[in-house]
């Protein structure tokens, strides 16, 4: 009985510790609603201009910041803060570096906006040192994509592709509402215990979402892998979000779990379910398709470079592997050990600074009691004996 | 018995007792005025199992001694914290002299649970190489000493103060 409600305190710990880290990896509020301010005042400067193609922009935002899955980049800090400069209504077909100049010209004739903006490829970027970055894509509406797509610049600046920010986000969301079916396990824990009340952990930190979650640890994961191999060959976030998102929906909608954790290991695991694979031609291809908009093959630089495809299955063994390890894990240290080297150190000590400093709380409020296979916690159960106030005493021999 | 007054546990009290508490569960040896006691316990979910010797000879003070696995070899032969001796390991669990622990009190409900509260913040020292747990950690000559010890719990122990808990 005991060894049970171990192991359900075991997952219910990783995942409170897996929490944390996310917690001190992504934007905080207060970041957040400081970016918000920044890019809505862009949004005046621009709706105030003289050029009535500018006048009609909307500012909106697109990507991790959008669907609530930002990773801070390694060895910065400055957030990356994906925005959408969107003309619903061109009146005549504009060039991608038409658009983006007029956008540019605006924006320059700030003085503030002038000192802090740099030249992208086919973005806008607003440097706010030591806070984020906003990058501003410009964008036109798609006019034969039924979905309400866009057109953002390609790469190369030449030409329009096909993309849809705002449909991504909708079905993003929408996944990340769908709730997954758990087995009962604390129904399961109280019988075991003959009846009693078995609850010691009852202000437990879940995941705040298992979705976003999911992409955040995957992309962290991914950002330290990569970080002592080429880089380039790191799978973008959109990938990364898509499989992550399509696996997610596949695996609630399919099954049912034991454990948030067991949750989030098998969304990892079904991740590459949804590459789609063609051999026909003699020489493999993969598709990653963007299901909000025709057309758009995430998965499109692997074709070019098959070696992309290999990084990014060799990475995902990798991840599943060490999400898969933490419940063996037997030690703080060796916990601190094994994520430090999946997620990097910092996010690591911090997560499990948390977790210590709940116990030293209920501590010092005189609510901790240990319990037989669970050891510390913060309400009676069976077994528990309350922790009396105590005062570490010691020489050094 | 002076009313008021709580009488010292006998080591065969204390041995049922550790007996009794599913948190110490393990076997011992019940000797003529004394006890050895192994347990397994583990402070965390997260956290290994642990291995403990309590010693314990009425009038004396209970002894924790970490067995297993070896806390100086996780340590990477860093000097453990908060500990009477270094091998093997012998815990320092409560400031001496304070009444933080007195006789009266049952060895299963106040050592054995600062034990685990010990290893808890060893597994994080492990980790940060910093003591969490608080406390004191004098030099030497103010530690307790076996002959101080045994002049002051010898016979019944002092009236509780009114802020103790009762006894369970």
């Amino acid at each position: 009985m005991y060894a049970d409600q171990r192991t359900v305190m075991k997952n219910v710990q990783l995942v409170g510790v897996l929490e944390r880290m996310c917690q001190g990896l992504e934007l905080t509020d207060s970041q957040f609603e400081l970016a918000k301010s920044r890019y809505e005042g862009v949004g005046r400067w621009l709706a105030d201009a003289e050029d009535l193609l500018i006048r009609t922009v909307a500012i909106y935002l697109q990507g991790s910041t959008a669907i609530g899955t930002t990773v801070k980049p390694i060895g910065s800090n400055e957030h990356d803060v994906d925005l959408v400069a969107h003309v619903s209504e061109p009146d005549h077909i504009i060039s991608p570096p038409a658009l983006k100049a007029a956008i540019g010209n605006r924006l320059r004739a700030n003085c503030h906006y002038a000192r802090i903006l740099e030249e992208m490829g086919r973005c806008w970027r607003l440097n706010y040192a030591n806070e984020f970055h906003l990058d501003i894509t410009p964008s036109i509406p798609n006019p034969i994509c039924g979905r309400g797509g866009e057109l953002v610049p390609d790469k190369e600046l030449r030409d329009w592709s096909a993309s849809n920010p705002k449909g991504y986000k909708a079905l993003f969301l929408e996944r990340a509402k769908l709730i997954p079916q758990m087995r009962l396990m604390k129904g399961r824990i109280a019988a075991d215990s003959a009846g009693s009340h078995v609850e010691p952990y009852p202000k437990q930190v879940g995941f705040k979402g298992i979705l976003p979650r999911t992409v955040q640890l995957a992309k962290r994961h991914r950002d330290i892998h990569f970080q002592n191999l080429d880089p380039c060959l790191a799978p973008i976030s959109v990938i990364v979000t898509t499989l992550t998102s399509r696996s997610y929906e596949f695996c609630v909608r399919n099954r049912i779990y034991d454990s948030e954790l067991d949750l989030l290991c098998d969304v990892i695991r079904c991740m590459p379910f949804f590459i789609q694979i063609d051999d026909s031609t003699g020489r493999r291809r993969w598709f990653i398709w963007n299901e909000t908009t025709d057309n758009e093959n995430f998965a499109e630089k692997w074709n070019a470079d098959p070696g992309r495809a290999q990084a990014f299955y060799s990475w995902h063994g990798q991840l599943l592997a060490d999400l898969e390890s933490l419940t063996h894990i037997e030690g703080l240290d060796m916990l601190a050990k094994q994520l430090g080297g999946a997620f990097g150190r910092d996010p690591a000590a911090q997560a499990l600074d948390g977790m210590t400093e709940s116990v030293s709380t209920a501590r010092r409020t005189n609510r901790l009691v240990a319990a037989p296979a669970l050891g510390l916690g913060v309400s009676a159960s069976s077994g528990s004996t309350p922790v009396r106030a105590n005062t570490f005493f010691g020489s050094d021999d | 018995m002076v009313l008021g007054r709580r009488r010292a546990l006998t080591a065969s009290q204390q041995f049922l007792n550790l007996q009794a508490n599913p948190l110490s569960a393990g076997c011992g040896e019940l000797h003529a005025g004394s006890l050895v006691w192994w347990c397994e316990v583990t402070p965390y979910p997260l956290s290994r199992y642990y291995r403990l010797r309590i010693e314990f000879r009425q009038g004396d003070t209970p002894e924790v001694f970490a067995e297993s696995p070896d806390l100086k070899l996780l340590a990477g032969g860093r000097r453990l914290p908060h500990v009477y001796r270094q091998d093997p390991p012998r815990l320092c669990l409560y400031r001496p002299r304070t009444y933080e622990w007195q006789p009266w009190m049952r060895i299963d409900q106040t050592i054995v649970p600062w034990a685990i509260l010990w290893l808890f913040y060893y597994e994080e020292w492990l980790v940060s190489d910093d003591w969490k747990g608080g406390g004191e950690h004098p030099h030497a000559p103010e530690v307790e000493t076996r002959s101080w010890k045994r002049r002051r719990y010898r016979g019944e122990s002092r009236a509780p103060r009114h802020d103790e808990a009762a006894p369970a």
